[in-house]
């Protein structure tokens, strides 16, 4: 008998032994995967996070995915792409070249090609041509709109999109996704525009505006569900899940399964899109993002917030952090407090789980609620100049 | 003969002049603040405020995507610059002689997926990002030129 406990317990370790060695990655069996209660409906996407929607990439912890289908304008030459980042804090659907198998339609720009240069907070951008697609979110019907194709081979990129100013997404495999679908408060975009003179690789291109076709959230381009998103995700467990799932639902108040339920309120945000954080006695500017995999906050004192040695930027507290901060709407009211935790991120990405609620890391002058917020929560995000019964956009709501 | 050689210098000599109002539109990181005053129409900006701070001055360039704060030290030397806006600055502009090193890190820095910041450090100068769309910031400083008592949570 005790032999066999003992056999039972080296049997454990060994599991357990054969679950390390990821960070955060691809490599260890698969941990527990928490699926939210489906949704019926056509303005359904499911949302995957490190799941079946992400690509067999070498991937990062807590990237949500999505699938979004693209065909060639007005036609049913369609294909459906995966791993496409659902992100809350940009507007417009972005998708690498490589991935893309239907024709679409180049945007002009005088005698030249429409091409864009887009800026991201993490210092990397995306360059390429802009070009007309059929999009089709869920089962909505398909909208014929402008997106930008990255491609760092297409004409001459700008400087604040080449490496003397940026980290340019080159391809799929380096930026770990397919493309990235921009359904945030707003609906353009705010890159600046090129117009070029060829396709090919080093024709020149000039400042240019992008007239009509400024590439643009697709939401806002729907007949009906056109006022905003709901973002609901699983709670995770303490200590990460392998994969979570849920759901994008489109529109609100639109239909039967985007009504809204008493309790939630909406924290209007300005046209920087931000809204008021105030943790530990000081307010910054606060925003809630899906494609942010933490909570990242500028830390009030290195005691309390070691940083990592491994995860460079991520907070290590030796035990499970219990927080709070207050969301104040951009105008001044109304407030509300966020509970939240955070966990030491170097024992945590160490594990073969991959989706974390307790995890975050530095800032500088600002409060990202990023994926983690997410958890547990329907999240309302209303657009610009659109109403629903919890007010008119930019708002988030929970 | 000689005197071809002269037209030829004098047109160097002129192109480089060209260029120096250009890059001296923006007053460049470890330059004098004084550079700031020359040809701003040449990148379409225009003079912000200046706020006297103890200890330092911001002087205040606004283009149509990007406010750009730039830091002077009572000696006349910008040590540090800010920004925010729709899109990042053209930061070989802005860091004069720092260029070459920040590019040299930019390209040694590993991207860090999910996170919507970035620092990239050379020996002698530090450039984070950070943001989202609609409202990307950053700073660019030089440790050594910062002035004594100036804490860095004031560069934003």
């Amino acid at each position: 008998m005790k032999s066999n406990k003992i056999a039972v317990v080296l049997f454990l370790m060994l599991m357990v032994l054969a679950g390390c060695g990821g960070s955060g990655g691809g490599s260890g069996s698969p941990g527990l995967s928490v699926e939210g209660p489906p949704v019926a409906g056509n303005n359904v996407l499911t949302i995957s996070v490190n799941g079946s929607l992400c690509s067999d990439n070498p991937t990062y912890p807590n990237e949500p995915c999505v699938s979004v289908t693209i065909c060639a304008p007005g036609t049913t030459n369609c294909q459906t792409i995966n791993d496409i980042l659902l992100d809350t804090a940009s507007y417009g659907l972005r998708i690498f070249n490589q991935a893309i198998m239907v024709p679409l339609t180049q945007v002009t720009s005088g005698s030249g090609l429409l091409a864009e240069c887009v800026n991201y907070g993490d210092g990397s951008s995306t360059w390429g041509p802009v070009q007309m697609a059929s999009v089709i979110l869920g089962n909505e019907p398909a909208v014929q709109i402008p997106i930008q194709v990255v491609n760092q081979n297409f004409g001459s990129p700008s400087t604040l999109c080449t490496s003397k100013n940026s980290t340019p997404d080159t391809s799929p495999f380096e930026a770990k996704r397919n493309g990235i679908l921009g359904v945030g408060l707003f609906v353009q975009d705010t890159g600046q525009y090129f117009s070029c003179s060829g396709s090919a690789s080093g024709s020149p291109c000039t400042s240019a505006t992008a007239a009509n076709a400024n590439v643009s959230n697709p939401v806002a381009a729907l007949p009906v569900d056109n006022n905003g998103v709901i973002v609901q995700l699983p709670s995770v467990p303490a200590g990460g899940a392998g994969s979570a799932s849920g759901s994008l639902i489109i529109g609100i108040g639109t239909q039967t399964n985007n009504t809204v339920p008493s309790g939630v309120t909406a924290y209007g945000a300005d046209q920087r899109a931000e809204i008021l954080t105030t943790f530990n006695g000081i307010q910054y500017a606060g925003f809630i993002d899906t494609g942010s995999n933490g909570f990242f906050f500028p830390n009030p004192s290195a005691t309390q917030f070691p940083a990592c040695t491994e995860n460079l930027g991520w907070y290590c507290p030796p035990t499970v952090m219990n927080l709070s901060a207050t969301n104040t709407g951009a105008s001044g009211s109304p407030s509300g407090i966020v509970s939240f935790l955070i966990g030491n991120a170097d024992s945590l990405f160490s594990t073969s789980n991959q989706v974390f609620g307790e995890v975050g890391g530095s800032a500088v002058n600002s409060f990202d609620w990023g994926l983690p917020f997410f958890f547990g929560r329907s999240v309302y995000i209303g657009i610009n100049g659109t109403s629903s019964s919890l007010g008119t956009g930019p708002y988030w709501a929970y | 003969m000689k005197k071809k050689v002269c037209g030829v210098l004098a047109g160097l000599g002129l192109t480089a002049a060209a260029l120096g109002v250009v890059q001296q539109a923006w007053a460049t990181l470890g330059g004098p603040a004084d550079s700031v005053i020359t040809d701003r129409k040449a990148l379409s900006a225009v003079r912000g405020g200046t706020t006297v701070q103890p200890g330092y001055t911001v002087q205040e360039i606004i283009t149509d995507a990007t406010n750009v704060r730039e830091y002077v030290s009572p000696a006349g030397i910008v040590f540090a610059i800010a920004w925010n806006g729709m899109m990042h600055p053209d930061l070989t502009t802005l860091l004069g002689s720092y260029v070459a090193e920040y590019q040299q890190a930019l390209q040694n820095t590993p991207r860090q997926m999910g996170m919507r910041r970035s620092e990239v450090r050379g020996n002698n100068v530090v450039v984070e990002k950070w943001g989202h769309m609609r409202n990307l910031q950053g700073r660019a400083y030089v440790p050594v030129l910062v002035p004594p008592g100036v804490n860095l949570d004031e560069i934003k």
